[in-house]
């Protein structure tokens, strides 16, 4: 026993990549379904989105790279359909250079499909260098941050944009953010000073960093990673019938997730469990 | 036929495994990968800021514009490559001055406003009220209730007063200090949770991709017959794979050392 649990210890880093790449893709392959709550974050996201009427405007700052893809993206689509559904209008810009490619053909996509038209119902501002720059210019003035749309129209001429020009002319401001500039920068330099109502969709690395603003209150809503995502779609799809949603990525990936997780904490346990055996033997 | 669809797949399946080939070992396969992601990540951000930014703010406003207060922000831009040369460089300091000035500004109010102040009110809760609506500890709503507010707020001090240096650190202190960093320690362990999550959610978004899970039912056109993308991607995943194992495999055996010569 104590032999094995030496060259436990002592295993190729590889196995356990191995491990962790079986624990992944077998549950891809025989799927199965695990229950999951939805946490108070979520669904006060939900909610707030929920209580918005047609006509209303939501500002979308679509900070996020192929790189947070997995996490972010489902709650983007989801946010969209909850959005597009109830009539609100859409006016959406990012931080990230390399945002455009990923999120301008999802948006244009969702639109469509809920027959709605550009720079009445939706616009796609672009993207716009600048930072915390460019964040604290949005809270005084979006028509100025970006004065061409994405397709090179003036913003101030769009009819989704009258009436709206500073970023508390919004009814919400959802900030979908990978990182740095996103959700903090937000938080810090516009969203108090204007009293702004805003969520957040982030990644989990960053979730714990943005605990604290919810339970400010400084953000109404806050769906954190994966999980954060596949609550969103649970609350959005459970009045469509099964046979109608679409894939749903986030909670088919929450399954894979549990699997992943249960993996890792066996290797924790026992690593530690090796350690402090083997401990004594190795002193002697 | 959708050669472009099939080059793009067999193209992100490569590109993938190529990335993840550096889980095995150091590789020319996985460089290669690597330089390339680095070379697109520029290119798309020197475009995206050319369009972006010198376009709508500097070259249309100068030239189309004629707007002559955008000589400013170019004249800044050109005494920034004052640094490159070493007789000139000191040129260079303007309009660093200027980019430091502004985000010290920036960052000051926003530090002060969002996370300050606010953060410092949050920071303690009123128990009568989180008794009220959540009583002791709410299982439903993650542990939240008045045990919750008294574990931040003892917390809090207790990390406080392990960082304070000015007192000496006899008993009372140093239990205080190890509950101090008992809530840190705790602190450190939830992040590397999220962190954990955050990792395995970019695996499983990769191996949807290489097992064609992100689009289940599109179909691939192949000459005169289709073919269901999943099954395709699957195929490729697998040749790619072989691929990159035999390739990596002899360029191994190719640079060890030769046994004979030593």
């Amino acid at each position: 026993m104590l032999d094995l649990l030496i060259r436990f210890q002592n295993m190729d880093r590889r196995w356990v990549f191995l491990g962790m790449a079986l624990a992944i893709v077998l549950p891809m392959l025989v799927p199965f379904s695990l229950p999951f709550k939805v946490d108070q974050r979520v669904q006060d996201l939900y909610d707030r989105v929920e209580a918005l009427e047609a006509g209303d405007t939501v500002y979308i700052s679509a900070d996020f790279d192929p790189g947070s893809r997995p996490e972010l993206e489902p709650f983007f689509r989801t946010h969209l359909h909850h959005l597009f559904r109830q009539d609100v209008r859409v006016v959406m810009g990012t931080l990230w250079a390399t945002a455009p490619p990923l999120v301008k053909p999802i948006l244009e996509d969702i639109a469509q499909e809920y027959g709605k038209e550009y720079g009445k119902d939706w616009t796609f501002l672009g993207y716009v260098e600048g930072k915390e720059l460019a964040i604290k210019s949005l809270g005084q003035s979006v028509r100025k941050t970006y004065p061409l749309d994405d397709r090179g129209n003036k913003t101030a001429d769009l009819a989704v944009m009258a009436g709206l020009d500073a970023m508390r002319d919004f009814d919400i401001l959802t900030s979908v953010s990978a990182g740095f500039p996103g959700t903090q920068a937000f938080v810090l330099q516009i969203q108090g000073q204007y009293n702004l109502e805003m969520a957040s969709a982030c990644t989990a690395v960053s979730a714990p960093d943005y605990i604290p603003y919810y339970q400010s209150g400084q953000l109404f809503g806050l769906s954190g990673g994966m999980p954060g995502s596949a609550q969103y779609e649970k609350l959005v799809y459970a009045s469509v019938p099964p046979e109608k949603r679409p894939r749903l990525p986030a909670t088919s990936g929450m399954n894979v997730l549990s699997i992943g997780h249960l993996y890792i904490i066996i290797l924790l346990l026992l690593g530690n469990l090796a350690f402090f055996l083997t401990r004594g033997g190795e002193e002697n | 036929m959708d050669l472009l669809a099939i080059t793009g797949l067999l193209l992100s399946i490569f590109l993938t495994l190529a990335i993840l080939s550096f889980l095995f070992d150091d590789n020319p396969i996985y460089k290669f990968a690597e330089h390339l992601f680095m070379g697109v990540g520029i290119g798309i951000g020197t475009i995206e800021i050319y369009y972006g930014v010198f376009q709508p703010k500097l070259i249309l406003p100068l030239l189309e514009e004629h707007r002559l207060l955008s000589i400013f922000p170019l004249l800044l831009l050109v005494l920034l490559f004052a640094k490159v040369t070493r007789k000139h460089q000191d040129w260079a300091r303007i309009p660093i001055a200027f980019i430091v000035a502004a985000f010290a500004g920036v960052k000051l109010t926003g530090e002060a406003n969002g996370r300050l102040l606010e953060q410092v009110r949050a920071s303690m809760p009123d128990l009568q009220q989180l008794y009220e609506t959540s009583g002791w500890w709410d299982w439903d709503n993650g542990g939240a209730g008045v045990i919750s507010g008294l574990v931040l707020v003892l917390g809090l001090c207790a990390c406080l007063l392990h960082f304070y240096f000015s007192a000496r650190h006899n008993r009372p202190m140093r239990t205080i200090s190890r509950i101090g960093i008992l809530t840190l320690m705790l602190s450190f362990g939830a992040s590397f949770g999220f962190t954990v999550m955050g990792r395995i959610s970019l695996a499983i978004g990769r191996a949807e991709a290489l097992l064609g899970l992100d689009q289940p039912n599109t179909l691939i056109q192949l000459g005169s017959m289709e073919v269901h993308r999943m099954t395709a991607t699957r195929w490729m995943t697998v040749g790619t794979l072989l691929l990159i194992i035999v390739s990596i495999a002899a360029l191994r055996r190719r640079t060890a050392p030769d046994s004979s010569t030593s």
